[in-house]
């Protein structure tokens, strides 16, 4: 699954932890899902869409 | 969800509860000392302490597994992922240790005792956990 997390937290200029923190999860679960490595559950998925103000399959993307 | 820590992989409330979870196991494994030796010189000790302290050790053992499943139950969905993995290994290899040692034993293997697999799953355990954060973050991740 691909993912604009990087992109919209830089739009923000917000840091992973910055990003957790609004989450309430661990910074490396940010960064897992960021760097692909790990896919989010429905909750945590609609959690992200609502701290970026996007749907979600405008943060996520399958892969082709 | 679980309240904001977001440094490394536990929350304020991981972290937390991790700390109760050793501390209860700290308890429990002196209680199991305990009544280890209370019942090694059952001869010398007198039968109501021994009782007491192989109720104590269990009543701990359970309290422990209790504050786990709390510590499981309130991380957040990756560290809560990377455990049951990580317990997994554990079991599997534990259980499967269990059957098959015996086996080596009676080729000539050295006896392990009577704990032998618990350390093994243990053991599995924390290798799991440590493998698990490398694949989902990278080797060297905390």
């Amino acid at each position: 699954m691909k993912n604009r997390l990087r992109v919209l937290r830089a739009e923000r200029d917000w840091s992973q932890a910055d990003l957790a923190v609004r989450l309430g999860v661990s910074r490396q679960t940010v960064n897992a899902i960021e760097t692909g490595r790990y896919d989010p559950s429905l909750p945590l998925a609609f959690g992200l869409a609502r701290v970026f103000g996007a749907a979600i399959e405008e943060i996520f993307q399958p892969e082709p | 969800m679980t309240e904001p820590g977001a440094h490394g992989f536990y929350t304020a409330r991981a972290s937390t509860n991790q700390r109760r979870f050793y501390i209860w196991l700290i308890g429990a494994m002196l209680a199991y000392l305990g009544a280890t030796a209370a019942v090694r010189f059952k001869s010398s000790v007198p039968a109501g302490l021994a009782w007491s302290l192989v109720v104590l050790a269990w009543l701990l053992a359970i309290q422990t597994i209790r504050s786990y499943l709390a510590f499981l139950r309130g991380a957040d969905e990756l560290l809560r992922k990377i455990e049951i993995e990580a317990l997994g290994l554990g079991f599997g290899v534990g259980a499967f240790f269990s059957m098959l040692y015996p086996l080596l034993r009676e080729l000539g293997a050295p006896d392990v005792g009577q704990l032998g697999s618990a350390v093994v799953m243990m053991f599995a355990a924390a290798i799991g956990s440590w493998l698990g954060r490398r694949r989902y973050c990278g080797v060297g991740s905390r």
